[in-house]
């Protein structure tokens, strides 16, 4: 399989505590990679130093085999989807995606219709004039997406991006992301606390605590065969919780 | 360190050396003028004894009144079922819009020797003094004191009712053991606000006062009359305490917040009685700001109250002969220079310190933008007067426009910041990754996304400089006047009704500016909403 990026010995300190400890991993072309851990592990971290928003102290980002740990964010070549997706409240759906084109010195002149394409392709042509206000989760994840992708990135990063909505919605935005994925046939890596989560959409996961990868496999073998206690514990005991707070809402037995 | 970084670094320092400048270095040159010598023979005559004591009682019992006003009004809005209590929220805020001492000058119109009222029922006049200015004290601070508390019950959380409801809690003890600590917070702050605004205030008793001199009258004598820095200072310094005070609760306050969001509003439940008793203390209390406020207008176009009731434009003539025409255009000259910089200067201001790294600094420079709340009005002109009187600044009406946007800057400095808190966090990393500079996101997001609080602050700018006189008493000269001081100077002249027509152009322009604020904001929603 083809290596599109490769992360070597990344080191990320705060003052005096470890947020990221000589970090190595290597993310597949086309791949659905999900980074799972409790917060506080460091993962949110890893995320803004790779699309170069957060500075790291030592170690190697390399994209298609190139260093770009010194390229400035919007020349990595990767697009990211914020927590509660960061649209621009004033502007409508077109204009959120196509505000980012008219800065760009090579596709100011096309921006309109590099915009309109693109929201064609995520299905929200007849919302075009909306402001983000007016439409559901699901269309404004959608938006998000949309924006990002207009610069044409070959990777696109998540950050918790439905942390703020409900459960059931959930459960079909992880499917609009995974057709958008097949769609573009783009890269894509997600950062989460919720293990269904990760291990619904990703081929593979890796697991974090306190800074370390404890684990990096497919679902199924982290389920199955948990590395060591912390895995184990963190997969079950938040299935737990699941299953209690299931239980409650349903008034079930306790 | 890039570059958009170093741009918000010098801003943060240019701002806050500003700051330094304009509010730390006046007082401290005040402090500075102190004669510590002479300042134990002042405070040991029987005057100084006294002009503290009158001070002290007329402060307590109008904030007591004002407070608890203020309270019952809050209560009426929020927790009742009265009708229209938006017209009545707005009609319970009027008398905000006019200068303190304009409300000294509705009283006499009112209750003086040959008052509306007094005439009508045929009753003594026995205003001047420490009645005049409780009356008036209480009608220019409990509309503040309500906008504080009624600010606070809007947020109440039901579900703690609910809660009291279903463990039987009984209603009396409710109200005592849910609403009263609920309240505790708010309610301290708005009674350390009201004795603070009443203690340093001196247009009420500076017109209806008489032979009852309080502590800001008698520093303004003693600076304005005899050219006494040394005592003016001194007296400056103990109107200082109670501000320093408040403020310093509010600062905890702020610290501590973090209840954060009602998950449920208010039920109100039915109760005919409570309604009529708080709609009726409603009417009242309007009612007795809408008879001030129409005497300006009666007083405007009768001859002589009460022995020439002809309609007369005399004493609009009076006012016009005495250079109205050049004092209204300083007044709105000043307000709208001060709500233009002022506004800037706040929006960027908050800018920096809601949305930018560096935490040290941002710190700072929100502590130097809000520290000018705890500095009364009349301190800062006296300072301001020790300070500048030898710069080029003075003599010139900028003096006055940076006086103001001094004394009013915290609130809508405070507005700014907390509507830019609120806007996602994110912004500034979106724009990082998809090539957008900080100062094209401000322009195309921040600015259209607060344009009803950028509104709200020129607003409050504007309004604020039209009705104050505290400190600007002491910086303006006959070219610079502006309007407010006039009605200081007519009553002086016993010109009484040309000193209500001037009240009543600084209302009507103040509620014709809040028109147009209302509909900008209302426009604002509109385009946002679409």
């Amino acid at each position: 399989m083809e290596e599109k990026l490769q992360v070597s010995r990344l080191i990320k300190t705060y003052a005096d505590k470890t947020v990221l400890n000589g970090i190595n991993f290597t993310v597949h072309n086309g791949e659905f990679l999900s980074v799972l851990g409790p917060s506080g592990c460091g993962k949110t971290t890893l995320l803004r130093i790779l699309i170069g928003i957060e500075p790291f102290d030592s170690g190697h980002i390399q994209k298609d085999g190139e260093e770009i740990s010194n390229l400035p964010p919007n020349a990595r070549g990767m697009g990211i989807v914020f927590q509660n997706y960061a649209l621009f409240p004033n502007m409508s759906v077109l204009q959120n995606v196509m505000y980012p084109l008219k800065f760009q010195p090579k596709l100011k002149k096309n921006a309109k219709s590099i915009a309109l394409d693109i929201i064609e392709k995520v299905g929200l042509t007849e919302h075009i004039g909306k402001k983000p206000n007016k439409l559901s989760g699901g269309q404004q994840q959608r938006v998000a997406i949309a924006r990002t992708l207009a610069l044409s990135p070959d990777i696109v990063l998540f950050d918790e991006p439905m942390s703020a909505l409900d459960a059931a919605n959930r459960v079909a935005l992880r499917k609009e992301i995974k057709e958008i994925q097949a769609k573009f046939g783009i890269t894509m890596i997600y950062i989460t606390h919720d293990q269904e989560e990760a291990f619904s959409m990703s081929d593979r996961v890796i697991v974090m605590d306190e800074g370390n990868i404890v684990q990096m496999d497919t679902p199924y073998e982290v389920y199955h065969h948990p590395a060591n206690d912390y895995v184990e514990q963190f997969v079950t005991c938040h299935l737990k919780e699941k299953i209690s707070s299931i239980q409650e809402s349903v008034g079930g037995v306790r | 360190m890039t570059k958009s970084r170093t741009l918000s670094l010098s801003v943060k320092l240019v701002l806050t050396a500003f700051f330094m400048v304009t509010v730390f270095l006046p007082i401290i040159s005040m402090f500075s003028k102190i004669n510590w010598a002479t300042i134990g023979s002042i405070v040991n005559t029987a005057t100084f004894g006294q002009t503290v004591f009158n001070s002290l009682s007329v402060t307590i019992c109008a904030t007591i009144i004002s407070v608890i006003t203020a309270y019952l009004l809050a209560f009426a809005i929020n927790h009742s079922r009265i009708p229209c209590k938006g017209a009545l929220s707005i009609l319970i805020t009027l008398p905000m819009l006019i200068p303190s001492i304009s409300h000294g000058l509705g009283l006499i119109n009112l209750f003086g020797e040959n008052g509306l009222l007094t005439n009508l029922l045929g009753i003594p006049s026995n205003l001047y003094g420490f009645n005049g200015i409780l009356i008036g004290s209480v009608m220019y601070s409990f509309p503040v004191a309500f906008l504080m508390l009624s600010d606070a019950m809007k947020y109440a959380d039901e579900t703690i009712y609910e809660a009291a409801r279903v463990l039987g809690i009984p209603k009396g003890s409710r109200f005592f053991s849910v609403t009263l600590p609920y309240m505790k917070r708010p309610l301290i702050s708005a009674t350390f606000a009201v004795f603070t605004m009443v203690f340093t205030d001196y247009g009420v008793p500076l017109s209806i006062g008489g032979r009852f001199v309080t502590l800001p009258v008698y520093l303004y004598t003693e600076v304005i009359g005899l050219q006494d820095f040394s005592r003016g200072a001194f007296i400056g310094l103990l109107l200082l305490i109670p501000a320093i005070i408040t403020f310093l609760i509010d600062l905890r306050k702020k610290d501590n917040e973090g209840m954060g969001f009602a998950s449920k509003s208010i039920r109100i439940e039915r109760n005919r009685l409570r309604d009529i008793l708080l709609g009726l203390f409603c009417v009242l209390v309007i009612g007795f700001v809408l008879l001030v406020l129409v005497s300006f207008a009666i007083m405007t176009f009768i001859g002589k109250y009460p022995y020439d009731m002809s309609f007369t434009l005399r004493h609009i003539q009076e006012v016009m002969d005495k250079g109205l025409g050049e004092f209204f255009s300083n007044s709105l000259l000043i307000s709208i220079l001060v709500a233009l910089i002022g506004t800037v200067v706040g929006y960027i201001t908050a800018y920096v310190t809601a949305r930018t790294e560096s935490r040290v600094v941002s710190r700072i420079l929100h502590l130097t933008s809000i520290s000018s709340l705890a500095i009364p009005g009349i301190v800062l002109g006296l300072g301001y007067v020790i300070c500048f009187s030898g710069s080029f600044l003075y003599g010139t009406i900028f003096i006055l426009v940076l006086v103001n946007i001094i004394h009013f800057f915290s609130s809508p400095y405070m507005m700014a910041h907390n509507a830019m808190k609120k806007l996602n966090p994110n912004f500034e990393d979106v724009g990082k990754t998809l090539c957008v500079g900080r100062l094209r996101l401000l322009r195309d997001v921040f600015i259209p996304n607060t344009l009803d609080t950028i509104a709200e602050m020129f607003g409050y700018f504007f309004v604020n400089s039209m009705i104050t006189i505290s400190a600007v008493a002491f910086l303006y000269n006959t070219r610079t006047m502006p309007l407010a001081i006039l009605i200081n100077q007519l009553e002086g002249d016993m010109m009484f009704e040309a000193a209500a027509f001037v009240s009543m152009i600084i209302l009507l322009s103040n509620i014709l500016a809040k028109i147009v604020i209302a509909g900008v904001k209302k426009f604002c929603k509109y385009r946002l909403a679409k």
